[in-house]
C-alpha cells in the first residue's frame, strides 16, 4: 500500500470526541479501546486508520510474528523468551502501528490461530500458526459493527482483551502468546445490542452522527474530493498539523507515567461510582486512568477536577446499568451533584 | 506473561470471602473446588490467577473457552505415529492438572458437551479415554476453580452441584476500599514489577499460612457431635444426597486449620454452611405454608417457572429483589426474610438457629427452577459451518466441513506403510474426519397483531409492545429476536423488523396507530412473507409465530370469498410451513364467533384466551413456548 493512500487524521472535520478518545488510546494502550457508537459514513475507519498513520515507527523484535517489544521483557512471547534466555541479542526493527480488521464472519479458528495445516501435511509435525489477535498484538484491532459478532467469537476477544494474553489449546496445538492491542468497535445500535460483559471491556465509549452544520458538511465533501484529486498535494497540506500532532502525543506518552492525581480526586471518583451503581470496579478504574491520559495530552502532570469530568464523559455512559424499560442513560445531575461538593 | 506480571493475590483489596474459598480449596482439595459468581470486574479472574503465586507445589492450569476436545481429553500423539507408526497417547490438560487446580474462566460459557465430560472426569478423578485409536486411562484428580458472571446465562444445576463450595462477589461498596483499589491499580500497571516486590512478602506469608494448614487438616478428627451438626445442617438444608455433609466436614477441617487449630468448633461448621450450602438447599427450611403452596403451584405450571426466570435472570440480584414483590406479592416475605438474615450471619454472636444461611437460599432456590427449565435453548448443534468447533467425528456424508486435526491424527499411524507422496502425510478417503460444530441460537419470535377498531385494539398493542420490549431487554443473554405486525384498515404493516435491538424497537414501536376494519387474511400473508424471508436468510432457526387477535376478520377476500375464510386458508398455508404458532384470543363480546379457535387449529398452533390482557401474561405464555 502506498503511503499517500491514507487520509490525514487533522484533515478528519469534527467527531472530535471520536477523534480524541482514539488519541488517547494510543498515547495508553491499556485504556481498553473506544467503542464507537453511529451511524455509517462518519469516518470512523478513515480516523482510525489516519491515526496509526499518524503515529512514528516503534520498536519491534525483527520477525517475530507477534511484533514484541525488545523493550518490555515481561510481555515477550515465547520465540522472544527463549532467545533471550540462550543470550541472543533481539534485533529490533522499526514498524508501524497496524490496524488489525477483525471481519464480522471471521471463523474463531483464524481468530485465536490455530493448527499450521500445511506445515502439518509437508512436515508430519504440529506448527501454531497465529490468527487475527496475534497479528493484533500492540496494535489496534478494529472491529466493524461489533455487536454482529458471532457470540463465540466474542467469548474469545473478551478473554484476550481483558488479559492481553492468547491461550489456545485447540486442534492439536496448545499456546500462549500476548495479545495487547487498542481493541476499537463499531456499532450501529439499531442493528441489535452488544452483550454487556463485552461493553465493560471497552475503556471508552463515543457516540458519532454525521455533521449537521451545512457549512461543516461542504467542508467534508471539499476536502474529500481535493483528496481524491491529488492526494500527496493534500498531505502536504496538513504535514504540519499531523507533525504537531504525532509530536504532541510522543510528548504526551513521555509525560504520562509522571501525571499524578491527588486523594481527593480519587475519592470524588470512587463516589461517583457507587452512586451511579456502576457494577464492579472496572467504571472507575477507567475514569482515572482516562483523566490521567487526558492531563498528560493536555502537557500537564497533575490531574485537574475538569479532567475528571471528560474522563467520565467518555468512560461511564455505556457501563450504566440497564433497567427493564430503561435505557442505559447517564444521570449526569448525580454526577454533577458530587462535583459541587468538590 | 510471568508469574510476576500477575496482580498479586495479597494486593487485591477486600473480597474476603473469595480469598477465603480459595484458600479453603487449595488447602484441601477434598471439598469439591469452588465456584465464584459475581459481576463484571470485581477481581474475580484476578484473584484466581493471583493464587499460582501463593500456592506451595501446585499449578494452576487454566481451561480456556477456545479448548476443544481433543486438547481437554488428550488425542493421540500425531508427530510420534508418524515416525513411529504406533498410537501414542498424548496428555490433555485434564491429565496436566492432575494434583494441581483446573481454572475454567467464564465456565458457564463453556461448551455444553465439553462441560459435561469434564464434570464425569472431576466426579470420578479418573479419565477413560477411547478415542482415535488409543484407549488408556489416567488419574485426573483436581480441584476445579470456575469463575462466571450469572448475567451472561447460568450453569446447568448438575455442573452446579459438582463445585464444593459457592461464592458470589460484587464490586466494593465503601469509598475508602474503592480508593485503595484505584491506588493499587495505578501503582500496578505503572510498574508491575515493583508492585510484585511490595507485596512479595504478604504473598509468601499466605504461601506459609497454606503450607501449615495443609499439614493440619489432615490431623483434624471429626467428632460424632461434628458429625451430627453437619447432618443437621445438610437436612435442615434439604440438600440432595450426602455430598452437603461431606463437604461441609471438609471445609470446616479448612477452616479451622487455616485458623492454626486443630480440632473443629461449631463456628467452622456454620462459616463453611455458608459456602458450602447456598447452591444446594432446595427448599427454604423454615418454609411458610404460604410460600409452600405458591411453590406447588410453580411446579403445576411449568410456564410460571419460565415467567419466574424472566425475573431471576434481571442483570443483578439486588434489581430481581427490587421487582419481585410488584410482580408477585407472595414473594414479598421471602425476599425480606433473606435481607436481615443476611444481615444476622454476619454477626459474631450468632445462634444455631441463625447457623443456616437461608437468605442465599431462598434466592437460589429460584435459580435452580430456572436452570432446569431453561434446558437446552441456548445451544444447539449446527450443520452450517458456523459455530464453534467441539470435536471431530466420523462422517457418514460426504465431508462438508474437515477437521483437519483429526484427519491428520487418522492419518498419522498408517504412514510407514503406506506409499510415499509429495507431501509428508499420505491421506486416505478414510481417514478424513467432519467437524462437529456447537453455536446459540436464541428463538425468533414474530407477533402478529391485530390493530382494528374492535374492542380493545390500544390494550393488545400496548400489552404486546410491553412484551417485546422486555423481551429484548435480555435478549443479549437468551439471543433472542422480536418482530411485530400490526394490521388494519386494508393492509397490514410491519412495524418492526426482527430485531435483538431495543432501541430499535423503542424508536419503532412509538406510535401505535389503531382503528379500522380487520383484514386478518393479509396480516397472516405478510407473516408468511417475513417467516421465509427469516427461514432463508438464516438456516437452523425455528421462528415462533404469535398471532394476537379477536379473530373478527372483516377486511380482505381478494377472490370473492369472505375475509374468514381467507384467512383460514392463509393460517393453514403457516401450519403446513411447520411453524410453530400461537394464538392468543382476546374476543371480549357477549357472543363469541370462536374464530380465533379455528385459526389456531388451521395454523396448527396452541391456543390461549386472555380475558386480562397484559404485556406479563404474554410474555407468560411465550415463554412456555420455548
Amino acid at each position: 500500500m502506498r503511503h499517500s493512500a491514507i487520509y490525514p487524521f487533522t484533515a478528519i472535520v469534527g467527531q472530535e470526541d471520536m477523534k480524541l478518545a482514539l488519541i488517547l488510546n494510543v498515547i495508553n494502550p491499556s485504556l481498553g479501546g473506544v467503542l464507537i457508537k453511529g451511524e455509517k459514513g462518519t469516518a470512523k475507519s478513515t480516523a482510525v486508520r489516519a491515526l496509526a498513520d499518524l503515529l512514528p515507527a516503534m520498536e519491534t523484535v525483527k520477525d517475530c510474528k507477534f511484533h514484541c517489544d525488545p523493550q518490555d521483557n515481561n510481555q515477550l512471547c515465547g520465540i522472544c523468551q527463549e532467545s533471550l534466555a540462550s543470550h541472543k541479542q533481539l534485533v529490533v526493527q522499526a514498524a508501524k502501528m497496524r490496524v488489525v480488521e477483525l471481519p464480522v464472519s471471521a471463523t474463531e479458528d483464524r481468530v485465536v490461530g490455530t493448527l499450521d495445516i500445511e506445515y502439518a501435511i509437508k512436515h508430519g509435525e504440529k506448527k501454531f500458526e497465529p490468527g487475527i489477535l496475534a497479528q493484533a498484538n500492540r496494535n489496534i484491532l478494529y472491529v466493524d459493527e461489533i455487536n454482529l459478532l458471532d457470540d463465540h467469537v466474542v467469548d474469545v476477544l473478551l478473554d484476550a482483551a481483558a488479559m492481553g494474553v492468547n491461550r489456545v489449546e485447540r486442534e492439536g496445538v496448545s499456546y500462549v502468546h500476548p495479545a495487547r492491542f487498542v481493541l476499537v468497535g463499531t456499532m450501529n445500535p439499531e442493528e441489535g445490542d452488544i452483550r454487556p460483559q463485552l461493553l465493560d471491556r471497552f475503556g471508552l465509549s463515543v457516540i458519532v452522527s454525521g455533521e449537521h452544520d451545512p457549512d461543516k458538511r461542504v467542508e467534508v465533501i471539499k476536502r474529500r474530493l481535493a483528496y481524491e484529486a491529488n492526494p500527496d498535494k493534500f498531505l502536504q497540506l496538513y504535514q504540519e498539523e499531523q507533525e504537531t500532532l504525532a509530536q504532541q502525543i510522543i510528548q504526551a506518552r513521555q509525560l504520562f507515567p509522571t501525571v499524578s492525581i491527588e486523594d481527593e480526586l480519587l475519592t470524588l471518583v470512587a463516589k461517583i461510582a457507587i452512586a451511579l451503581e456502576v457494577d464492579g470496579h472496572r467504571a472507575d478504574i477507567a475514569v482515572i486512568k482516562t483523566a490521567l491520559t487526558l492531563a498528560a495530552f493536555a502537557g500537564r502532570i497533575t490531574v485537574t477536577s475538569s479532567d475528571i469530568q471528560e474522563a467520565a464523559r467518555f468512560a461511564l455512559p455505556h457501563r450504566m446499568r440497564r433497567r427493564p424499560f430503561e435505557e442505559g442513560i447517564l444521570d449526569w445531575k448525580k454526577v454533577e451533584a458530587l462535583f459541587g461538593d468538590q | 506473561m510471568t508469574a510476576k506480571t500477575v496482580f498479586p493475590f495479597a494486593a487485591v483489596v477486600g473480597q474476603d470471602q473469595i480469598k477465603k474459598a480459595l484458600l479453603i480449596a487449595v488447602v484441601n482439595p477434598k471439598v469439591g473446588g469452588v465456584l465464584i459468581a459475581g459481576e463484571k470486574g470485581s477481581a474475580k479472574s484476578t484473584l484466581v490467577r493471583g493464587l499460582s503465586q501463593v500456592i506451595p507445589n501446585r499449578k494452576l492450569i487454566e481451561l480456556p473457552l477456545n479448548a476443544t476436545e481433543d486438547m481437554v481429553f488428550g488425542s493421540m500423539d500425531m508427530e510420534q505415529a508418524i515416525i513411529t507408526g504406533k498410537r501414542q497417547f498424548s496428555h490433555g490438560i485434564l491429565a496436566k492438572a492432575h494434583n494441581h487446580i483446573l481454572y475454567i474462566d467464564e465456565v458457564n460459557l463453556l461448551q455444553r458437551e465439553l462441560s459435561n465430560a469434564i464434570l464425569d472426569v472431576a466426579v470420578s478423578g479418573i479419565h477413560v479415554v477411547e478415542r482415535e485409536g488409543v484407549s488408556n486411562s489416567y488419574e485426573a484428580q483436581f480441584t476445579m476453580i470456575g469463575t462466571m458472571n450469572p448475567e451472561e446465562g447460568d450453569l446447568p444445576p448438575q455442573f452446579l452441584d459438582r463445585f464444593g463450595l459457592y461464592v458470589t462477589v460484587a464490586g466494593e461498596k465503601n469509598i475508602k476500599d474503592r480508593v485503595e483499589i484505584l491506588r493499587r491499580i495505578l501503582a500496578y500497571e505503572q510498574n508491575p514489577i515493583a508492585f510484585y516486590q511490595k507485596y512479595k512478602r504478604a504473598g509468601e506469608d499466605i504461601c506459609q499460612q497454606i503450607a501449615a494448614a495443609r499439614k493440619k487438616v489432615k490431623q483434624i478428627l471429626i467428632s460424632d457431635a461434628m458429625m451430627q451438626l453437619a447432618a443437621q445442617i445438610s437436612s435442615q438444608g434439604n440438600c440432595a444426597g450426602h455430598r452437603a455433609e461431606i463437604f461441609l466436614l471438609e471445609t470446616a477441617k479448612a477452616i479451622a486449620s487455616l485458623a492454626g487449630r486443630h480440632d473443629l468448633l461449631p463456628m467452622d461448621m456454620q462459616e463453611a454452611a455458608a459456602f458450602v450450602l447456598p447452591h444446594r438447599m432446595r427448599q427454604p427450611p423454615e418454609e411458610s405454608r404460604e410460600q409452600h403452596s405458591q411453590k406447588k403451584q410453580q411446579h403445576d405450571q411449568p410456564a410460571q417457572d419460565s415467567f419466574n426466570k424472566e425475573q431471576s435472570q434481571l442483570p443483578d440480584e439486588e434489581q430481581s429483589n427490587a421487582n419481585e414483590p410488584s410482580q408477585d406479592r407472595d414473594e414479598a416475605p421471602e425476599v425480606k426474610s433473606e435481607g436481615e438474615l443476611e444481615k444476622g450471619k454476619r454477626q459474631e454472636d450468632t445462634t444455631m438457629a441463625d447457623l443456616l444461611p437461608i437468605g442465599n437460599m431462598a434466592l437460589d432456590l429460584q435459580k435452580r427452577q430456572v436452570r432446569q427449565s431453561s434446558g437446552k435453548r441456548t445451544l444447539a448443534k449446527t450443520n452450517t459451518r458456523q459455530g464453534r468447533y467441539v470435536r471431530s467425528c466420523i462422517p457418514t456424508k460426504p465431508v462438508t466441513d474437515l477437521a483437519f486435526d483429526a484427519t491428520l491424527r487418522a492419518a498419522a499411524p498408517y504412514q510407514l506403510t503406506r506409499a510415499k507422496s509429495m507431501c509428508c502425510i499420505n491421506i486416505c478417503r478414510g481417514d478424513l474426519r467432519q467437524k462437529v460444530r456447537e453455536k446459540r441460537i436464541g428463538s425468533t419470535f414474530l407477533f402478529v397483531v391485530d390493530a382494528s377498531g374492535s374492542m380493545g385494539a390500544r390494550q393488545r398493542m400496548k400489552a404486546v409492545k410491553g412484551a417485546i420490549l422486555s423481551m429484548l431487554q435480555d435478549a443479549y443473554q437468551k439471543r433472542d429476536k422480536v418482530g411485530m405486525i400490526a394490521f388494519r384498515r386494508q393492509t397490514a404493516e410491519i412495524l418492526l423488523p426482527v430485531t435483538r435491538s431495543v432501541e430499535l424497537a423503542e424508536k419503532s414501536l412509538q406510535h401505535l396507530p389503531t382503528g379500522g376494519k380487520t383484514p386478518l387474511a393479509e396480516g397472516l400473508y405478510t407473516a408468511l412473507g417475513m417467516l421465509s424471508t427469516m427461514c432463508r436468510l438464516e438456516k437452523g432457526i425455528e421462528p415462533v409465530m404469535v398471532l394476537v387477535t379477536d379473530g373478527r376478520a372483516n377486511a380482505g377476500g381478494r377472490a370473492g370469498q369472505d375475509a374468514v375464510s381467507e384467512a383460514l386458508q392463509a393460517a393453514r398455508l403457516i401450519g403446513e410451513t411447520g411453524v410453530n404458532s400461537l394464538v392468543i384470543d382476546t374476543e371480549q363480546d357477549f357472543i363469541k364467533l370462536g374464530i380465533a379457535f379455528t385459526i389456531a387449529h388451521a395454523l396448527g398452533g396452541s391456543y390461549y384466551k386472555l380475558d386480562d390482557l397484559s404485556a406479563e401474561n404474554i410474555i407468560h405464555i411465550v415463554n412456555g413456548m420455548k
